[in-house]
């Protein structure tokens, strides 16, 4: 039936509306690409085939996408007179059931995702109606709120293979008058006062771009869709063409209208079947209802549409490369000018828009120019579809208005990772983009403000990294595109790309030098600045935005051979090693254990890692986030793995014998004097490599005994006094001589040290409560968690009440609950954000809860109460509630004014520590703001000569086994600059050991250790976790599946 | 007669044709602005972008081969900036394939070598790629030498805008383009080929020479290509 006029056009939209909006229940399942890869169609067929078993009245339709793609299969219910109920993650299993539901005229809540009681397709709106309390409104659900559908409008809601459902919604009016009209320049008014820009990316005025070709010579004109969407993560082209291809039409028709265009063709990749398939439906549609083709809608207008698979190159997403491939030439771009518009496709005027710029024009003649610009910022009014992707929990498509910050699409829609992990970075324009930072993700989503930052808005990929991307490899997979991409004709983009590739090869290799990044930072400009096309001008931007705000990532790869993402193979043994701050060779240990070579594998345990006792306790096991068993079930647990280890070892024959091994390997007497300053695990992890490398080494230390944080801040039961002092004998057998009770700033100074020694290396920790502004802090009875522990680990006399409570989330806090709690006190943990936000080992967490303590969350400390002699008598606490996310990827906590009172006798404040200054005496020690010492991040040096430093003294409060990393650094470098030459590496044995990885991984389930019960636990201070058995350890060991080994796997060659 | 117009180049006033490019009318002005693909005459490709001059109110530089004149325009052809710029492509054209001087018929008479004297080149910062390319030699006069090939495409468009054989494209992409002959087949069967030699005068080096000469021995006659062209009215 040909439409001509009004009349006909509504007499299709009821029939139409009969469809969309039937009198009996509607199921529709959303069939788009990603849909059906997760098994719409069987859902489809399931739901078709129920609904036949029970002969019930229901219609079936097939819908596009709602763009939650990670909840796909998305079914929408509509029940007449009810909302549209959107059911999540449905399986072809459920079908029978949710019919079941329908039938009796219901939706079970638990399957639903959320639901539309309305929706405004902004060219009519559909009342569905309300009901169903518990479901939430579609854009109060976290993916959902803050998004704004323009673009989106249809999908995911209609039949993209109905035009007559089209036309319910009010599809091809805005045409309808536009022809009527017979006023064109109304259009390109609409659109001017709409500030409408190009969505491909570049940002061009389309009413200045319209008015352009409008005014070009008459005769023959086409326009054109760019639908050639290429860029690496993005698919919002593919998604809006396979559910709502008429929006497309009816913008074009519009268009060509208004320009005078006598031809269209739809410029579609050839990998986007499905899309190519339901827009060919379209367009034959849109024929038989004349509205396309000669004299549309009885106006004399005549437009002939045609679609044109691309055959996937990159370049032909630009305008004249494209032009070259219809002509049915090699897709290589030429200079503009002329423009398209003069001389474009077959010489004629040509305009090329991005398939979203032509989704907005139906709706903003339909609502005028003046609507739309109250949707967006005054620059870039409306909206943008990103595919959101990459590690991101809610991956999909987003539509938000322009201006909205990055943070709410990875945060607020996206919810972050999903994983614990952090997020680090945000790639946005795919490759012409950028990689921005965290620390920029206030940033608003706008042209301009992005190009400001070296990205670009670009089509609409938005991909997530977290902390496993490595920004090396990220660039290098950028360039390895754009490189392979690059038509070839000019000389920057050609060759400019390949040397730039061959460096990047060389970085995440460990080749390259200092100079190679110079190189990178002097092609980039020239290669944005001279290539021809599009391409070529952006192709560097991934690279100088990584180089840009990520530099330390590249300076690793280069200076310290480092990849500490775990991407770059070369630079690493196994992802456990390359997580270790120590860079433990794990597998290799336990490989030895494996082979029954207790003495070797006890030797690679402590030539790695000076202090394998303590770390096999208190280690926040870095290496469990990235073991590749974790794929299969679970990590292998290879912190007690080495604790066991050195355990087994310790007091035995076994200790003997590799003292004796390292004593005969120690290197000869360099007549060369060290001080280091600190016997914490810094200080002694440079102590035992020093001491190693034949220089004579002076621990200072202003405690009693050695062994700094370990011996005085972790309480005994997490790791007794008596393990760290069998680990500091064994240093002390190397020949380190130890000097207690002298405190460096009071006893001796820097600059004294530095005339006595020749070289010294300051570990001295923070040992300085952070000062916090809470009215009462001064009462007795309230403690520092330091101090505590300290007092504690002293054996001091600490008297604490009965009632206590502890501020803070930290292993401090946990440490403090759980030593006050066995001595008998009732504790409770105040943390203002919530249990998953908190920085302590998740296990201590559960152990702390098994041992009684209680925790209050998000609970701020307000004041502190006196009880009127100087005591305490309670602590009011602010509740607070959870509001923006910060650069650390966790809710910033704002405290609300509910203010709530606990009644106790003893506070405990661990909020951090700091460095005490005291130690710089006097001296011209560059420190940073926060008190810390300002040192070389690759050699450890500071500002003064032969001094090093290391350790929390350098970043700040961390861990053991990172405070190690520093000082095992630092005895590298001291020993660099003592003898000038690179001797480090002869400390190390060289083990022949098994090469060859499981065929298949041996089945079980992580070991744990055992623990105290927690009713023994509550009463002593013996250590909780109580070791492996042999049987744990050999089973442990088996689990591990060898990533370290790259030689061929004997049964898999077999084959 | 084409309307005149006036513009400004390196803070000179010049008179030049409407329609002409930037380049032309330096060069009728006796200005020189490097370049390597272009040949007067022969449409302008913007392939080498040697030519890239900075215009008065344009944040990016443009290639003076392919940008019009327009009256009151201000031109820059000099800058530290270009200068940087159009040294580093002559140095990643070196670096791109198998330019070795002392051995090439073309040495001495090489616009590349001469280019990259002009220019103040001495060496290249860039690693040498070293890409094992083939020489066909398949043809009974001449010879190409892809290791000497810089892609200008002077070859393609002499070939298909004054002789009309259209023997030669360009295949391939990206850093692996190639020139070829016909549906890429040895230069001696391309049927279309009409033996003129044009193609190797049009060529900038050795890339295209004559079968039978030494070191040294290749002088091309580029001046020959453009007067045909200007004798045909010129294709630009």
């Amino acid at each position: 039936m040909k439409i001509q006029d009004l009349e006909t056009l509504n007499a299709v939209r009821q029939k139409g509306l009969a469809k969309f909006k039937p009198a009996r229940p509607r199921i529709a399942v959303g069939l788009g690409t990603c849909g059906i890869g997760n098994g719409a169609e069987d859902v489809y067929q399931a739901f078709a085939s129920a609904i036949e078993a029970r002969g019930v009245d229901i219609q079936m339709a097939r819908v596009g996408c709602f763009g939650f793609c990670a909840e796909e299969t998305l079914v929408n219910i509509a029940i007449p007179g009810k909302p549209m109920v959107i059911l999540n993650r449905v399986k072809a299993r459920d079908a029978d059931a949710i019919v079941d539901d329908i039938h009796s005229g219901a939706v079970a809540t638990g399957r639903a995702l959320c639901k539309i009681e309305s929706w405004d397709h902004l060219t009519g709106v559909i009342d569905y109606g309300e009901g169903f309390p518990d479901i939430p409104k579609w854009n109060e659900i976290d993916f959902y709120k803050g998004q704004k559908k323009i673009v989106l409008r249809n999908c995911g809601l209609i039949d993209p293979e109905d035009i007559e459902e089209y036309i319910a919604i009010g599809g091809y009016r805005a045409l309808l008058r536009t022809l009527r009209n017979g006023e064109p320049e109304r259009v390109i008014e609409e659109l001017k006062t709409a500030k409408l820009r190009g969505r491909g990316g570049a940002g061009f005025l389309v009413a200045t771009k319209w008015d352009f070709m409008r005014k070009a010579a008459a005769g023959t004109k086409y326009v054109i869709c760019n639908a050639d969407e290429g860029d690496p993560g993005a698919y919002m082209n593919r998604n809006e063409i396979e559910s709502d291809p008429h929006s497309l039409l009816e913008g074009m028709i519009i268009g060509a209208y208004t320009m005078g265009a006598t031809d269209g063709i739809v410029y579609v990749r050839a990998e986007y079947p499905l899309a190519v398939h339901r827009l060919e439906k379209a367009i034959a549609q849109a024929h038989a209802y004349g509205l396309l083709g000669d004299n549309i809608l009885g106006s004399g207008f005549s437009f002939h549409l045609s679609l044109v698979e691309g055959a996937g190159a990159f370049v032909c997403g630009e305008e004249t490369a494209m032009i070259a491939s219809l002509e049915g030439r090699a897709g290589r771009p030429r200079p503009r000018p002329p423009y398209p518009a003069e001389k474009g496709l077959w010489g004629k005027p040509t305009n090329i828009n991005n398939v979203e710029t032509w989704f907005n024009v139906p709706v903003i003649v339909n609502n005028g120019g003046a609507w739309f610009t109250q949707i967006g910022t005054d620059r870039s009014p409306g909206t943008k579809v990103f595919s959101l992707v990459g590690k991101v929990k809610n991956t999909g498509l987003v539509e938000a208005p322009l201006g909205t910050p990055l943070k709410t699409f990875v945060y607020d829609m996206g919810g972050g990772t999903g994983t614990g992990k952090n997020v680090k970075a945000l790639q946005t324009g795919g490759p012409s983009g950028g990689c921005l930072p965290v620390d920029m993700f206030d940033t608003p989503v706008d042209y301009e403000a992005l190009a400001q930052l070296g990205a670009i808005m670009g089509s609409g990929g938005m991909v997530v990294m977290d902390e496993d991307n490595c920004m090396v490899d990220v660039a290098r997979f950028f360039i390895e595109f754009t490189h392979s991409e690059s038509c070839g004709k000019c000389v920057p983009c050609r060759v400019g790309l390949d040397q730039s590739l061959r460096i990047l090869n060389k970085v995440s290799k460990g080749q390259a030098t200092s100079a190679d990044l110079d190189m990178l930072e002097d092609l980039g400009p020239m290669i944005r600045d001279v290539s021809l096309c599009g391409l070529g001008q952006t192709a560097p931007n991934p690279v100088l935005t990584t180089l840009r705000y990520f530099r330390d990532e590249f300076e690793d790869h280069i200076h310290e051979k480092k990849c500490a993402a775990g991407v770059c193979e070369d630079l690493f043994l196994s992802p456990c090693e390359n997580s270790c701050p120590l860079h433990m060779n794990i597998p290799r240990f336990i490989q030895l254990y494996k082979e029954n070579r207790l003495e070797d594998a006890f030797e690679s345990v402590i030539l790695d890692n000076p202090l394998p006792g303590s770390t096999g306790r208190v280690c926040q096991h870095p290496c469990d986030d990235r073991c590749r068993r974790a794929g299969i079930d679970d990590a292998v647990n290879m912190r007690e793995i080495h604790r066991f280890i050195a355990d087994s070892a310790y007091g035995t024959e076994i200790e003997t014998n590799v003292m004796k091994r390292l004593l005969a390997r120690r290197l000869p007497d360099s007549g060369k004097k060290v001080a280091v300053v600190g016997a914490g695990p810094t200080g002694l992890a440079a102590a035992f490599y020093l001491a190693l490398l034949g220089h004579k080494v002076t621990v200072f230390d202003e405690n009693s005994e050695p062994g700094g944080m370990l011996r005085f801040a972790l309480p005994e039961y997490r790791l007794p006094k008596a393990v760290v002092a069998r680990e500091v004998t064994f240093i002390k057998r190397l020949g380190v001589s130890f000097v207690c009770n002298t405190r460096i700033g009071v006893d001796k100074t820097p600059q004294s040290l530095s005339k006595e020694f020749d070289s010294v290396f300051l570990a001295l920790g923070t040992w300085e409560a952070s000062p916090i502004d809470l009215p009462g802090v001064q009462c007795q009875g309230v403690h520092h968690a330091l101090h505590f522990l300290d007092a504690i680990a002293h054996d001091k006399d600490v008297r604490i009440g009965q009632k206590v409570i502890v501020i803070g989330g930290g292993n401090a806090a946990i440490d403090s609950a759980r030593t006050a709690a066995r001595m008998g006190a009732d504790v409770t943990v105040v943390y203002r954000r919530q249990r998953q936000d908190m920085p302590a080992i998740p296990e201590e967490v559960d152990e702390a809860y098994e041992e009684g303590v209680k925790f209050a969350y998000l609970c701020a400390p307000h004041r502190i109460i006196s009880d009127g002699q100087g005591g305490v008598k309670a602590i009011e606490v602010q509740k607070t509630t959870l509001g923006e996310f910060g650069v650390t990827g966790r809710r910033r906590p704002v405290p609300t004014d509910e203010v709530m009172r606990m009644s106790c006798d003893t506070i405990i404040l661990a909020i951090g520590e700091r460095v005490d200054t005291v130690f710089t005496g006097g001296s011209q020690l560059e420190l940073k703001r926060d008190g810390t010492i300002k040192v070389d991040r690759h050699s450890s040096e500071t500002n003064l000569l032969n001094v090093f430093a290391g350790g929390d003294v350098v970043t700040g409060a961390s861990n053991v086994s990172n405070a190690m990393s520093h000082g095992k650094r630092a005895a590298e470098m001291i020993d660099i600059k003592l003898t000038g030459e690179h001797r480090f590496a002869r400390l190390f044995q060289a083990f022949g050991y098994g090469q060859v990885p499981p065929v298949e991984p041996a089945a079980g389930d992580r070991n744990t250790s055992p623990l105290l019960t927690p009713l023994q636990r509550k009463s002593t201070f013996d250590e909780v976790m109580l070791g492996f058995s042999p049987e744990q350890v050999r089973h442990e060991a088996e689990r591990c599946l060898r990533c370290d080994a790259k030689g061929e796997c004997v049964g898999i060659a077999a084959e | 007669m084409p309307k005149q117009v006036k513009l400004k180049i390196d803070g000179e006033y010049v008179n030049a044709t409407e329609g002409q490019s930037v380049l032309d009318a330096a060069k009728a002005n006796g200005k020189f602005i490097p370049s390597l693909c272009h040949v007067q005459g022969l449409s302008g490709v913007g392939a080498c972008r040697l030519c890239m001059v900075e215009i008065a109110g344009g944040a990016r530089p443009l290639p003076a081969c392919t940008t019009p004149v327009q009256e009151g325009m201000v031109i820059n052809t000099v800058s530290e900036r270009l200068s940087k710029y159009r040294r580093m492509i002559i140095e990643l054209l070196l670096s791109e394939r198998n330019h070795v001087c002392a051995v090439c018929v073309s040495n001495g008479h090489c616009e590349l070598q001469d280019m990259a004297t002009r220019l103040g080149v001495t060496h290249s910062s860039f690693p040498y790629r070293y890409p094992r390319l083939p020489v066909d030699a398949s043809h009974p006069r001449f010879v190409l030498d892809h290791n000497r090939c810089i892609l200008c495409s002077r070859c393609v468009r002499v070939c298909a805008e004054i002789e009309g054989a259209n023997t030669w494209n360009i295949v391939s992409r990206g850093v692996n383009s190639m020139v070829a002959a016909d549906l890429n087949e040895p230069w001696g069967d391309a049927e279309s080929c009409t033996r003129c030699g044009k193609c190797v005068e049009a060529c900038p080096t050795g890339a295209l020479v004559v079968k039978g000469k030494a070191v040294e021995e290749m002088v091309k006659r580029t001046q020959t290509v453009s007067r045909l062209a200007t004798a045909r009215g010129g294709s630009r």
